[in-house]
């Protein structure tokens, strides 16, 4: 029988070109399958594109 | 007077980010009332709806889940109104037989006064083991030590007719945390919220039907000081009413583009193409709903109401229509509903430029 596990995930994303909810949620599923996020913070810099901090919380499958 | 028709409109307030209108038990539930009013179609979310003992229905306002909401703001889902959901009732195992007993009969209260449509009942085989927890911005998250048993009761119910689900889970007491002293004297964040949201995003996108969820705690000795935009969660011994009622008559989520649901499902369910604005706090642009119709040329409406987050419209590059209160909103979304240009109602209004 497959397992769920709930986790937080903390993140810094560099923002890049396009829309956002896609590269944030394909940054998140590498961690497992996005159940909720947010942006909670960005960062404006200068001479990078700006720094996103995510906060999530992601379900996981394994078996047990 | 004549009808215009209504332009479905979202209302977003994030839970356990500490806003000040929305932040506390269901205080946002007049400035719903007003853009249910205003819009003629409001869909918004369990946070901005409960106040525990107090709730407010009207046919002009959809509750619908968090996790849902994303992926209807995604295109993934479509709502379909409906008269009433069959509810079916989710304990966890950890309440105790007094607290337990306590729910039941509010959910029997809700059958035989509201006349609600409650049952089955089903408790989960171990105890949910929820835990509360703070992220690094300082918004409420939480853990769910049994997620396996909280589906698997999910299923049971769904297996059993119903078509909506209340969950109701123990929660870990903290009567005297600086936490919740500042939460009942109107400050900090709602320290349960995010635990909640995880809870119901799971089940609702497990099963595919509309959820809810309710806290299990001791009842708290009486504060004197208590702010009033807590209060609704002080008038009785559970949280339970106010879900039972929003979810008595939460939309049907169908799967968009799965063909016959489509088809099937006629003129009446609502798509996200249909929605004519999106209100969230200026503060608190960085969800995915907010960001899917930014994505898709919805206008957003950004409310000054103060929060824990600074993600707004600048730091993310969104166009939005700023409003200083709920009110302020309202009269917004009455403009686009009339196909007023917002513009026209600001002064200095430019002069038109020819593009080069």
């Amino acid at each position: 029988m497959s397992a769920i596990a709930l986790r937080p995930v903390l993140l810094q994303l560099e923002r890049a070109p396009g829309p956002l909810r896609q590269q944030i949620e394909a940054a998140l599923r590498v961690q497992g399958e996005p159940l909720r996020w947010a942006i909670t913070a960005v960062q404006l810099r200068p001479d990078a594109p700006s720094l996103l901090q995510i906060e999530a919380v992601v379900r996981s499958a394994g078996r047990c | 007077m004549r009808d215009t028709a209504p332009l479905p409109t979202l209302l977003l307030i994030p839970t356990g980010i500490g806003c000040d209108v929305g932040g506390y038990a269901g205080d946002a539930l007049p400035a719903a009332r007003l853009l249910a009013a205003a819009s003629g179609c409001l869909i918004t979310h369990p946070n901005v709806m409960n106040g525990a003992a107090l709730y407010w229905s009207d046919p002009r306002i959809q509750y619908v889940e968090g996790s849902s909401l994303d992926r209807f703001a995604a295109g993934e889902l479509l709502l379909r109104p409906v008269r009433r959901q069959r509810l079916g009732l989710l304990l966890d195992a950890g309440i105790e037989p007094e607290l337990r007993q306590r729910h039941l009969q509010v959910a029997d209260g809700c059958r035989a006064t509201l006349g609600l449509d409650i049952g089955p009942v089903v408790t989960t085989d171990v105890p949910l083991d929820v835990g509360l927890s703070l992220g690094a911005s300082g918004i409420s998250w939480g853990q769910l030590g049994q997620p396996q048993a909280l589906l698997h009761a999910g299923l049971q119910l769904k297996a059993a007719g119903a078509t909506a689900i209340a969950v109701v889970a123990r929660f870990p007491d903290d009567p005297d945390s600086a936490a919740l002293a500042a939460y009942r004297q109107g400050g900090g964040v709602d320290a349960l919220a995010g635990a909640e949201a995880v809870i119901s995003h799971l089940l609702s996108r497990e099963l595919g039907l509309p959820c809810a969820h309710a806290p299990a705690l001791s009842p708290l000795a009486l504060d004197p000081d208590l702010d009033p935009r807590a209060a609704g969660e002080e008038l009785g011994y559970t949280f339970l009413p106010c879900v039972l009622v929003g979810l008595s008559r939460a939309p049907d989520l169908l799967p968009a583009g799965s063909g016959s649901a489509v088809v099937s499902a006629g003129s009446s369910t609502i798509a996200i193409d249909a929605v004519g604005a999106v209100i969230a706090p200026a503060g608190a642009l960085g969800g995915a709903a907010v960001l899917a119709c930014a994505e898709r040329g919805i206008p957003v409406i950004a409310v000054d109401n103060p929060c824990l987050l600074e993600v707004n419209a600048e730091v993310l590059g969104l166009e939005v229509l700023k409003a200083g209160s709920y009110a302020e909103a309202a009269g917004l979304v009455l403009a686009l509903r009339e196909g007023l240009a917002p513009a026209a109602l600001g002064r200095p209004l430019p002069s038109l430029r020819e593009i080069a």
